[in-house]
């Protein structure tokens, strides 16, 4: 056990000193951003790496859990924590009547189905404004100042959920969950009941996403609807996350979080900064330009990544990783 | 009555077009069994065309209709061609590995016109831009009346494609049983191919039309796809006359909606009617139309 | 899947060292301020024009000596326009640029996150663009705003409807954004204040591609006044929709955003003329510096400015300003320097007061403008009109 898992246990330990072994405020920022990206992909992953169910609309159980948090602090006066203990159930609840809905069908259904509960939760939060402000946004002050508490938070959660996923691949209902996946009709035909577990797969995705949402109003201290319930910046964030790291691997969304945040940030920044300094050690010729286009390619890059993984990486670079390295050997 | 009619007209109009921009999602969604989307952006690429065909060359959008649909159906064959089919062959956890992918090719093209053109909006004024013309007290905008009957010549045009064309047939035999159409010798891929293209063509005709009333930035294609995908399901999978009763009604229920309910919930109603098609008629208008 | 274990956790292990070693911070003999605006994203165009006013303002000053003798360097961050980027850059600033004041903020809902970290950290952040009346409403101290609050957007236009018009019925159309939603709100309020009737108030999806549903609505009610709050491609098919439909009431009115574009009057043409609106700043101001700023910019960038450019050039000289006043280059003498500032800019004069409900914010006048012959003329208050205001506005069908 402890050799199999070595490698996954020193990664627990890194990530367990991190915030001691580095200060820096915004690289334990980005680290927390990896960490709730752990844990969105590992949610979206239960149900569609494992349960064959794709679902576009993973920004609507992470806005519900966000808002929960805000709206709790916003009209109630209570602490937006306990959103941290309801965001979670209040999303399974916003998912059960949408699985009712549209897990009956089959196909190509169920993923606009989802597409479209974002998309509706999004227009809900914007125009109803006595509830939620609409884009003027919810702000609350953070309860900390330092990063260290949702450093732990985060990596909590994230760890919860993987915890989750081991349990669920592990037990009976995995096994429900990826006959599911692999065949529909013949799951239902050794007795199955499909729909019933595609919802427990359903809610579980809920659970934690909202869950997440919840922990990301805490630390941000902001929201509003474009944020929180974003088609591309939640819902199709969340499909990369997991395409990239591996569907239907357990450690594909935390390999998959790291490679994306990184991806995000080292463009956004030019590298961290360094194309600038590079720029200021050369003094100007191309190298200002160049820089310009990197900073405005991030989006470009994520969209490159996918189609280049998808061809290239089907399952991801957890699931394919026995062929990089083959690549890797022969290269 | 004048603010119904005037609504009704409204809604109409715009359901042309919408009309045209659900075909070639519907016959993408029908032959390959997948949702393209990347549809909206494909359509932002023609409209960049447009633009571009006009500021340089002062091409008019309709002359340019002739070349901006052949260039998206070279745009979309060569998506399906080159990043599509390979896909079938790869062995993958997920079915739905493809519309993954056309979710990336949006972003690159997305971002690609970003490049090229920048963020900024970008339109194009033609002497017709706001020519209206009324009947009684109900004012028509003339591009938009264009775009309209263009829209159903298109229809029809695809229409008579499907029925009497040996490749139509075989399109439609694709869409059906792809393994049987192989068995009879239909090429599926090369059907999958033409369709993508098809389908590329016709929402750009749909771009180049609307550009005239409208304008352009890289992000316009997003919502487009939305709204191609709600006619899709409307009208039913792979139908095309589904897809055109599909389009109508959505571009009438927005306006009514704007009208009667607020102009906030217009994307709204699309959707709940979306959702209450997936409740009550699975098949959408297709169930009841059969074709 | 040992192997690949071990890489793994190797790669993620220095990645993490790497970064640590990153955040040291280089030594520098110059000031460093941060600033973050939208340089890529939807709202990238105007972040282009702050960020080039920005530079223009730090030359000057550079050129002139610095401040005490220093340079000073600005650190620019991209927000893309979304609150948690702007999270991030403002936190990378703060603690690893270690920047003692943060300048810019365009978008409402990104200066509204970053006002919060910039607080907490006790750093001091003056707002040049994001409007949210909001953002000065919280009593934080390290927070100064230079621009007025979205809802002091019309009050140029109050007199002139109270002294001038008369209007009895009032329709308030708005995009549902930050700036639409909490800028009609304070709309209303005006209006109730006046006297007005509100016959509508509806919000829209900003993108619409048909308004004529909205606008025949709108054509019943028969309202006096149309109020709109609209980016510039809303705003321009808002009035070409008006003119088809022969809509006309004693005058349309623009709340700001994208009535006063250049591309507004490109790309609404002839429906256009005659269109007011409310704004911040116009080139005519009455402040020393406001035209040589336009013409320079022109002159240097090859395009026009407006008056988000002048919010970020006047900040660049509120920031140096209080640099030089303060008695130590670190957060809390800059924010004391800066709460005493008292200086005339191209943008009007810098006080940073507390009224109302709202502490540490700049008061400043507005103005109404109006769209002449393709030419933006300010007509309102009177001392400061370019030319008289057209009204009443004649029918489309008379023109």
């Amino acid at each position: 056990m402890l050799r199999e898992r070595g490698w996954e246990l020193s990664l627990l330990a890194v990530l367990l000193v991190f915030p001691l072994a580095v200060q820096d405020a915004y690289f334990r920022h980005l680290m927390i951003l990896v960490l709730l990206w752990v844990t969105i992909g590992t949610g979206w992953n239960l149900l569609a790496g494992y349960t064959g169910q794709v679902s576009f609309g993973t920004a609507a159980f992470f806005g519900v859990g966000a808002y929960t948090a805000g709206l709790l602090a916003h009209h109630l006066e209570i602490s937006a924590w306990w959103g941290l203990l309801l965001g979670g159930p209040l999303a399974v609840l916003v998912g059960f009547p949408f699985g009712w809905i549209s897990f009956p069908l089959r196909g190509a259904y169920f993923a606009l189905g989802s597409l479209a509960l974002g998309e509706i939760m999004r227009l809900l939060a914007t125009v109803w404004e006595s509830l939620t402000e609409g884009m003027v946004g919810i702000l609350i002050m953070q309860t900390f100042v330092s990063k260290v508490p949702y450093y732990y938070l985060a990596l909590g959660l994230a760890l919860a959920s993987i915890l989750v996923m081991e349990l669920v691949t592990r037990s009976r209902l995995g096994y429900y969950f990826v006959s599911i996946r692999e065949d529909q009709d013949a799951a239902a035909s050794i007795g199955i009941d499909t729909t019933r577990y595609k919802m427990v797969s359903l809610s579980l995705h809920a659970f934690l996403t909202g869950t997440a949402g919840a922990l990301y109003m805490n630390y941000m201290g902001f929201i509003d609807p474009q944020v929180v319930f974003s088609l591309s910046d939640i819902s199709i964030m969340a499909i990369l996350v997991v395409i990239v790291g591996g569907v239907g691997t357990i450690m594909g969304p935390v390999v998959g979080a790291f490679v994306m945040v990184a991806v995000q940030e080292i463009f956004r920044s030019g590298g961290f900064g360094g194309l600038k300094a590079l720029t200021q050690a050369v003094g100007g010729g191309f190298l200002p330009v160049l820089t310009k286009y990197i900073t405005q390619a991030h989006v470009l890059a994520f969209g490159v990544l996918v189609v280049v993984v998808i061809m290239t990486l089907p399952n991801g670079i957890v699931g394919d990783w026995s062929r990089i390295k083959r690549a890797l050997r022969r290269g | 009555m004048d603010v119904l009619l005037q609504t009704l007209v409204a809604g109409l109009l715009k359901g042309g077009l919408y009309a045209l921009i659900g075909i070639g999602m519907t016959l993408i969604m029908g032959v390959m069994g997948i949702i393209n989307l990347a549809h909206g952006q494909m359509m932002m690429v023609a409209m960049y065309l447009t633009f571009v065909l006009f500021t340089f060359l002062g091409l008019d959008p309709y002359f340019s209709l002739l070349l901006t649909m052949p260039a998206l159906f070279l745009l979309g064959a060569a998506v399906q061609r080159w990043a599509l089919n390979p896909l079938l062959k790869v062995e993958s956890l997920l079915p739905q590995n493809q519309v993954l992918m056309t979710v990336g090719i949006g972003m690159v093209l997305t971002e690609v016109m970003r490049f090229i053109f920048s963020s900024n909006y970008q339109s194009l004024k033609t002497g017709y831009s706001d020519a209206t013309f009324f009947l009684g007290q109900i004012s028509f905008s003339v591009p938009l009346t264009i775009a309209f009957l263009v829209a159903c010549l298109f229809t029809s045009l695809m229409f008579w494609f499907l029925l009497k064309t040996d490749l139509g047939r075989s399109i439609r035999a694709v869409a059906q049983d792809a393994e049987a159409a192989q068995l009879m010798g239909v090429n599926a891929e090369r059907i999958r191919t033409i369709t993508m293209g098809l389908g590329a063509a016709l929402v750009a005709a749909a771009g180049t039309l609307l550009l005239p009333v409208y304008y352009l930035f890289p992000d316009i294609g997003k919502p487009f796809t939305t709204k191609a995908f709600i006619i899709t399901i409307l009208g039913g999978l792979g139908s095309t006359v589904g897809a055109i009763l599909g389009g109508v009604t959505l571009g009438l229920a927005e306006a009514l909606g704007s009208t009667f309910l607020g102009m906030q919930y217009e994307d709204l109603v699309g959707l709940v009617i979306f959702i209450l098609v997936l409740l009550f008629l699975p098949g959408g208008f297709k169930r009841l139309t059969k074709v | 899947m040992t192997g690949f274990g071990k890489k793994l956790a190797l790669i993620l292990g220095s990645l993490l060292l790497l970064g640590a070693g990153a955040g040291a911070a280089l030594a520098a003999d110059s000031i460093k301020v941060g600033v973050v605006l939208p340089l890529t994203g939807s709202q990238a165009k105007f972040g282009e024009i702050e960020k080039n006013s920005f530079m223009l303002a730090l030359e000057e000053i550079n050129a002139a000596g610095g401040v005490n003798g220093k340079k000073i360097e600005l650190v620019m961050e991209d927000d893309t326009g979304k609150p948690d980027v702007g999270r991030s850059a403002i936190e990378k600033l703060i603690t690893q640029d270690q920047v003692s004041v943060v300048t810019g903020g365009y978008s409402s809902s990104v200066t509204f996150a970053m006002a919060a970290v910039a607080q907490q950290r006790k750093v001091p952040f003056v707002v040049v663009t994001g409007s949210d009346d909001k953002i000065t409403e919280q009593k934080w101290n390290y927070v100064f705003r230079i621009n007025p609050p979205a809802s002091e957007y019309p009050k140029a236009l109050g007199s002139f409807l109270t002294e001038v018009v008369k209007p009895q019925s009032v329709v308030i159309l708005y995009e549902n954004t930050n700036f639409g939603q909490s800028s009609s709100k304070a709309f209303v309020k005006d209006c109730e204040d006046m006297g007005l009737k509100i016959l509508m108030k509806e919000g829209y999806e900003a993108g619409a591609v048909d308004f004529k549903p909205l606008l025949t609505k709108v054509k019943a009610a028969n309202p006096d006044l149309i109020y709109m709050v609209s980016y510039v491609m809303d705003a321009s098919l808002l009035m070409r929709q008006a003119k088809e439909l022969d809509i006309n009431p004693k005058l349309f009115v623009g709340g700001g955003a994208g009535f006063t574009l250049p591309e507004f009057v490109k790309n609404a043409g002839p429906a256009a003329e005659f269109v007011f609106s409310a704004t911040l700043w116009t080139e005519t101001v009455p402040f020393p510096g406001a035209r040589e700023y336009v013409k320079k910019y022109a002159d240097k960038f090859k395009e026009e400015t407006e008056y988000h450019g002048a919010e970020a050039y006047a900040g660049m000289y509120v920031v140096a300003d209080a640099l030089k006043r303060a008695k130590a280059v670190e957060p809390d003498a800059v924010r004391e320097a800066l709460a005493a500032t008292d200086l005339m800019t191209a943008f009007g004069p810098v006080k940073f007061i507390s009224y109302d409900k709202k502490t540490q914010q700049n008061s400043l006048p507005t103005y109404l403008v109006q769209w002449q012959k393709g030419e933006l003329e300010t007509v309102w208050p009177k001392e400061l009109a370019t030319k008289p205001a057209v009204y009443p506005v004649p029918k489309w069908s008379e023109r």
